[in-house]
């Protein structure tokens, strides 16, 4: 059949309302989110007992100076002005001026994002390749010792303290064996050498060709990133044991086995397969969480990333960088979630 | 390619700690939790880590002796002249003084520094309108006679030597760099934008790198006119953990860390390679009451409260290497300061503190909220206060909060107790009185934020009065006991009960040599790695 015939068909044209309709929906429905976030964002941030002016005028300023700025910064206005006046700039990203670093706040976020994007992927890299074979295995051998192991392991790695193991991580690997480098994301003897071109310093390194610094930063980026992998691969593991029970006690692996296929096959052609949709949520919402910003893991490593970040902005009072930083959170995770209804969309036919 | 990843990974991860076995001998490392910078204005900079970073880039006209912080020391200005009226100092500047742009430093430079701190009105213009400096004075105030001869005229004969503590020392006398600022100032800002990320002063070192959060580079300035630094360069490294601080310092990893907790510090104390340093803050940990309500009107109630407090127990414990107690309104090492055993009159006595609130009315006690911040000891000293308030029926409701958020609450007024400190950058009685005994107008309308009295509604006209006529007296040994008693009567009706004074602390490597430091300055250029 033509393309063009085909496109004049009912059943295409039907098919293209359909998916125009539900892509509007989409669209919809993620801007009145991220509304919503706008609003709570702006809303929380203007009920917190936390005076802005104080933090850049400081505690000895005059009163004078002080109505002065609450002027420049349109504080004195009407909430519902503050707050038109703030959805217009952040949708054109400007979150104005950072309190805590004198810089844009997107300059800010530009910065601290991929140290955090670095590490969040590594984890997730190390928690995916070993959460998921571990839940696959948990869930073939349930019940055994081997899956009560899985299962204790991954409790350990759920409830530690990110503080903790970080900390006793750096005194066994860094000061004790000497295997691994030191708080920080670069040792002080590279800091004038690397040439910063994508904020990833692994990349950067590779693409100067210095491969000492990509060791460096490799060495020191290994222990906060398995800190992290260890609680993102209990809760992939523990969601892949769950899935794949659930899967493993369906006819069809029961007829699978009665013809004769092997347990492996079994399990990674015919029950894998059909938990992928399921286990791909779970990535996504997993790498959201990292890259929300692991806080405690980053101050304890003295990690400059977003999280840190965040968190120094709430406690000075900048709210400028909270409102941006909590808004690129929300992005993040609408985008993942977006993501996700797109990967269901394709590999799951009942939701089509 | 390939070959070369391997090798990288590899030699990282497996020589680590040989890699990192030592800083290079020109090179200070400091490991200090930097999140607090966020400005290198000094119209604009208001807490203590960019003050000790700025201080060693821009020289002020002269500067706070290290070896004793009650005398300053020539700087910027060679030597200075004072008018036998008292009003009009002249400084005369050091001719060879050349900014790290090439431009010279003229008095016109000082005189446009010091203006644009009170154009700008930042809290640190308080540093000049303390002393009677105003804006519409701004033309007569500040004058450069001549290329290197800079003129400071005062409205009243405040004491010399307090000027030059209290202004000439300080940052808003930082000179800094007009011809090259003029250029960068946007919509009037005097270039306080560009100085956010950027200094442009003549100093020891000049400051090369600032990754907020991450890493602070200053190097040596080489055209400096005073002495070479010993050290060609200092890099702060973010650590805001002080168990990483004490790793990264164990492993030789960084050479001197200045956030260690005092379990950390106890640990290290005695440790081959590792000493201790120390030096007392003009700084006062105290708690604050709102005079405005009835039951803390009462001088009793507060004075009571001096009395619920365990300062020796504390100091041995909780504030180990973190303060030593202090009951007076002026810190150890200043001015006019009463001597220690007179300064710490008060000690834990329940009954005591019980008797005063009887007197007062309060015997069967009553309720209130207590806010502290986020300081390592403010909770354990907190919850000391509260025990012992619970034994004479006062209960005390602690809310922990951040320090901004608390900060905010008792500028609002909105409080029954607070647990805080205050820091003064003057090592002179007036610094401290100026603000926790003297209330110029209480009304809700004057909105004197700046002095905590007001805070707290606490007004005392007598007091104001006191303070303003220890200031001007000529005769020394007059105006010293005036102090005295001014102390010992704000310790007995004050608003506050000041409980320590806190110390700077670092834990440093065993080579590290001249590491030189007050309560006000840190003098980067005297250390040296031996």
């Amino acid at each position: 059949m033509a393309l063009a015939e085909t496109l004049a068909t009912p059943e295409f044209k039907r098919r293209a309302l359909s998916g125009a309709a539900a892509a509007g929906r989409l669209l919809i429905s993620v801007f009145v989110t991220i509304l919503g976030l706008l609003a709570l964002t702006f809303f929380i941030g203007r009920m917190l007992p936390l005076d802005p002016v104080v933090v850049i005028l400081g505690d000895d300023a005059s009163q004078e100076s002080i109505d002065k700025l609450v002027a420049k910064l349109g504080l004195d206005q009407p909430l519902y002005i503050q707050f038109a006046t703030y959805v217009r700039d952040a949708l054109t990203f400007d979150f104005g001026v950072s309190l805590t670093s004198g810089r844009p706040v997107i300059e800010d976020i530009a910065r601290v994002f991929p140290a955090t994007v670095e590490l969040a992927t590594i984890s997730l890299v190390f928690g995916v390749l070993i959460g998921v074979p571990l839940g696959v295995l948990a869930a073939a051998r349930a019940g055994t010792w081997v899956d009560h192991t899985i299962r204790i392991v991954g409790l350990v790695g759920y409830s530690a303290p990110n503080f903790w193991l970080g900390l006793m991580g750096l005194v066994l690997f860094y000061a004790t064996l000497g295997w691994v480098g030191g708080p920080g994301r670069i040792d002080f003897v590279f800091q004038y050498d690397l040439e910063i071109w994508s904020g990833f310093y692994l990349i950067d390194a590779a693409r100067m060709g210095r491969w000492d610094i990509f060791g460096d930063v490799f060495s020191r980026i290994v222990l906060p990133a398995s800190i992290l992998a260890y609680g993102a691969l209990a809760y992939i593991a523990r969601m892949t044991r769950s899935f794949m029970l659930e899967q493993l006690g369906q006819e069809y692996v029961t007829a699978a086995r009665v013809k004769g296929a092997s347990e492996a096959r079994v399990i990674w052609r015919h029950a894998f397969p059909n938990i992928a949709v399921q286990l791909a949520t779970v990535i996504a919402l997993s790498y959201a969480f990292l890259l929300e910003g692991a806080v405690l893991t980053e101050t304890v490593f003295a990690w400059p990333g977003f999280g840190r970040y965040l968190t120094t902005a709430l406690l000075r009072a900048d709210m400028n960088a909270v409102l941006g930083c909590t808004l690129i959170v929300g992005l993040i995770f609408i985008g993942l979630n977006l993501l996700t209804d797109v990967f269901y969309r394709v590999f799951d036919p009942r939701t089509r | 390619m390939k070959d070369g990843l391997i090798t990288g990974v590899v030699a990282g991860a497996l020589t680590a700690s040989a890699a990192w076995a030592d800083t290079p001998p020109d090179t200070m490392v400091m490991a200090y939790n930097i999140d607090a910078i966020s400005t290198f204005d000094p119209a604009q900079i208001g807490e203590v880590v960019t003050n000790e970073i700025i201080l060693n880039t821009c020289d002020s006209l002269v500067e706070i002796d290290p070896a004793d912080e009650s005398q300053v020391r020539p700087r910027l200005a060679d030597s200075w002249e004072v008018s036998d009226d008292g009003l009009v100092i002249t400084f005369n500047l050091n001719p060879d003084a050349v900014f790290p742009s090439g431009n010279p430093v003229t008095a016109t430079d000082t005189v446009w520094s010091m203006q644009r701190v009170l154009e700008l009105g930042f809290g640190n213009s308080a540093s000049l309108t303390d002393y009677g400096f105003t804006l519409e004075a701004n033309d007569t105030q500040f004058v450069a006679i001549d290329d290197h001869t800079f003129q400071m005229t005062l409205s009243k004969p405040y004491p010399t030597a307090l000027i030059m503590q209290a202004v000439a020392a300080n940052r808003v006398a930082n000179t800094l760099d007009r011809v090259y600022l003029e250029d960068k100032a946007v919509d009037g800002d005097y270039a306080n934008g560009y100085l956010t990320t950027n200094t442009a002063c003549v100093g020891p070192y000049k400051l090369v790198r600032w990754n907020a959060g991450e890493v602070v580079i200053l190097e040596a300035n080489e055209n400096y006119y005073g002495p070479a630094p010993a050290t060609k360069r200092w890099l702060m490294r973010h650590v805001p953990e002080a168990g990483a601080q004490r790793l990264l310092l164990e492993q030789g990893d960084v050479d001197i860390a200045r956030d260690l907790g005092s379990e950390d510090i106890r640990d290290m104390t005695g440790t081959d390679g590792l000493e201790f340093v120390s030096a007392r803050k003009h700084q006062l940990l105290y708690m604050g009451f709102d005079s405005g309500q009835e039951r803390f009107a009462d001088d009793r109630v507060r004075l009571a409260f001096k009395y619920l407090i365990n300062y020796d127990a504390l100091a041995e414990t909780v504030m180990a290497f973190d303060g030593v107690p202090r009951n007076s309104v002026v810190p150890i090492g200043a001015y006019g300061a009463l001597d220690e055993e007179e300064g710490q009159p008060f000690s834990l006595d329940l009954d005591k503190a019980r008797e005063l609130l009887a007197e007062a009315g309060y015997a069967d006690g009553f309720e209130a909220r207590l806010f502290i911040g986020s300081a390592p000891y403010s909770a354990a000293v907190a919850q000391h206060v509260q025990a012992n308030a619970a034994e004479i029926g006062v209960t005390l409701n602690i809310e922990q909060m951040a320090n901004a958020q608390l900060f905010s609450a008792f500028r609002g007024r909105d409080f029954d107790t607070v647990m805080l400190g205050w820091s003064t950058s003057v090592p002179h009685a007036h610094g401290m009185l100026s603000r926790h005994a003297v209330n110029p107008d209480n009304s809700e309308e004057a909105k004197l934020t700046m002095f905590p009295t007001w805070r707290a509604q606490w007004f005392r006209p007598e007091f104001n009065e006191k303070v303003e006529a220890a200031l001007f007296e000529q005769d020394v040994e007059k105006q010293l006991q005036m102090y005295r008693e001014l102390q010992m009567d704000h310790m007995n009706q004050g608003p506050f009960a000041y409980m320590f004074q806190t110390l700077n602390k670092a834990m440093i490597r065993d080579d590290v040599e001249g590491f030189s430091w007050n309560a006000f300055r840190v003098y980067y250029s005297d250390a040296v790695k031996g």
